[in-house]
């Protein structure tokens, strides 16, 4: 049985063969849907992808190839690793086939146990190039020391701050975080989330980033310590970026002042963040108006005024929190989340140990990459 | 992905077919709809009724084919919105950028 549960397509107008597939496929634990034409079978792909397409070659209507060809002109479907099952076995159809980067053959009078192994071994080989692909990805990321994650947590008096981050897949993302120390009295913390997954979000981090660090520097250089100004140049910057069209990020941005005890908070686009209340065991959202950073140039930026008593907390976190695959589909859930996390905090329940329990989830219901910066007045 | 359910003079409306929105899916969209966008150069009431879970590149996508339609001076109407979907364009504040109707009905008298 496959270790994460593979899930496949299986193509054919024979429906007693399709049946039979179906049923011994279920039995060595691969999910399998079925369409008894290729039009059905795009309809379907329309709302649902698999891991890997078995086909039939011979069907009414569309073929095989013509399926296949109807495919390669889709972007979100043409990589699907495709395989022909066929009862013919000639050349010609055989190079039509490849030439279309179908990955294999098999003859309809294979035993069904053999095309099984032969299928999980396909889909193996091509989850290994693909973590190797990441893996060379990975390397040069980490031979250029770039990072979108930091290492190591602040030191601020009277304040303590963590956070948690996984990558979705494994793979770096959109979401960044940085800490930012302009010195023993001020500290911004900065969460963001480009729009988008992987590798080609990840790689827009580091622009959003360097605008961010930049806004704070010049900023503070000049005595300027408003979230809301910092975020409105940012954004100015960002709509006239060329490189950063129609790239867009959320962001929470978020200045911590030790003297005063006062948080200030200004967002963009990003999900309302948390305050607990620890003397009246209440968390409450807070949220500000500001929209999402690269929409549009001229829109304002506004802050909240945060006032953190003893053994108060924050929580700012990014969408992966809150989206979850459930068995009836993904679902969002921002009020299920600010419940289960209140219900521990309200059993006095530390971060790592919130950690632990609310975020350490199977990779099989997480859907895109994880940060949460918890902030606590001590 | 998208059906075109209605031309009429002052608007087009359309429909989204697909449930679950996301990187999958989200250039394929937003192609679609610019390409609607630049044809039928008016404006656009999107039933969305399909999609009961979107994520942030879908998100993105959307918002970048409203910045278009801004563009070409049209506009973008969002109907059908499941109360999940709802919620969430209000928790990051796309309620703002969007107009919201319930229906088709409610978007045209709009």
């Amino acid at each position: 049985m496959p270790a994460k549960e593979n899930k496949i397509l299986l193509v054919d107008d024979n429906l007693l063969f399709l049946n039979i597939m179906v049923q011994a496929f279920k039995k060595t634990g691969w999910e399998c849907y079925t369409a008894y034409s290729a039009a059905q079978a795009i309809e379907k792909l329309r709302l649902n992808v698999p891991d890997i397409i078995l086909s039939d070659y011979e069907m009414p209507g569309m073929n095989g190839i013509e399926f296949r060809q109807s495919l390669m002109k889709l972007d979100g479907l043409k990589d699907i690793p495709f395989v022909f099952l066929t009862s013919l076995s000639d050349k010609e159809t055989i190079e039509q086939g490849l030439d279309l980067q179908a990955i294999d053959f098999i003859i309809k009078d294979t035993p069904i146990n053999v095309i099984i192994s032969k299928l999980n071994n396909i889909l193996l080989t091509v989850n290994k190039q693909r973590e190797l692909s990441t893996l060379e990805v990975q390397n040069a990321a980490k031979a250029l020391n770039i990072k979108s994650i930091p290492q190591k947590t602040p030191q601020i008096n009277g304040i303590s701050v963590d956070f948690w981050h996984h990558a979705y897949h494994d793979v770096p993302g959109g979401d960044f975080i940085d800490f930012i120390q302009v010195n023993q009295r001020f500290t911004f913390i900065v969460l963001g989330d480009i729009m988008g997954k992987k590798w080609m979000a990840w790689y827009f981090t580091f622009g959003y980033l360097s605008y961010v660090r930049s806004a704070v520097r010049f900023a503070t250089l000049s005595n300027e310590f408003s979230p809301a100004n910092i975020l409105q140049k940012v954004n100015s910057i960002i709509c006239l970026d060329d490189v950063l069209q129609d790239i867009l990020s959320s962001l929470s941005l978020i200045l911590i002042d030790t003297e005063t005890g006062i948080v200030n908070y200004a967002g963009a686009g990003d999900l309302p963040l948390l305050h607990y209340k620890a003397h009246d065991a209440i968390l409450e959202q807070v949220s500000t108006d500001g929209l999402l950073l690269g929409m549009f140039a001229d829109v304002a930026y506004t802050e909240q005024k945060i006032v953190l008593n003893k053994n108060d907390q924050l929580f700012i976190f990014t969408d992966g929190m809150i989206d979850m695959a459930h068995e009836a589909g993904v679902k969002t859930d921002y009020e299920g989340f600010k419940q289960k996390l209140a219900g521990l905090l309200a059993q006095g329940i530390n971060f790592d140990e919130i950690k632990k329990r609310l975020f350490n989830l199977s990779p099989d219901i997480v859907v895109d990459d994880q940060s949460i910066i918890n902030i606590i007045k001590t | 992905m998208i059906s075109i359910e209605t031309d009429t003079e002052g608007y087009i409306a359309l429909k989204t077919t697909i449930n679950e929105a996301n990187l999958n899916n989200s250039e394929k969209f937003k192609a679609e709809l610019i390409a609607i966008l630049d044809q039928y150069h008016k404006k656009t009431i999107l039933d969305m009724s399909s999609i009961g879970y979107m994520d942030s590149s879908f998100l993105g996508a959307l918002v970048s084919s409203l910045k278009h339609a801004i563009a070409i001076k049209t506009d973008i109407l969002l109907t059908g919105l499941r109360p999940d979907i709802h919620n969430l364009f209000t928790l990051i504040r796309l309620d703002k950028v969007f107009k919201i109707y319930k229906n088709l009905n409610e978007a045209t008298a709009g």
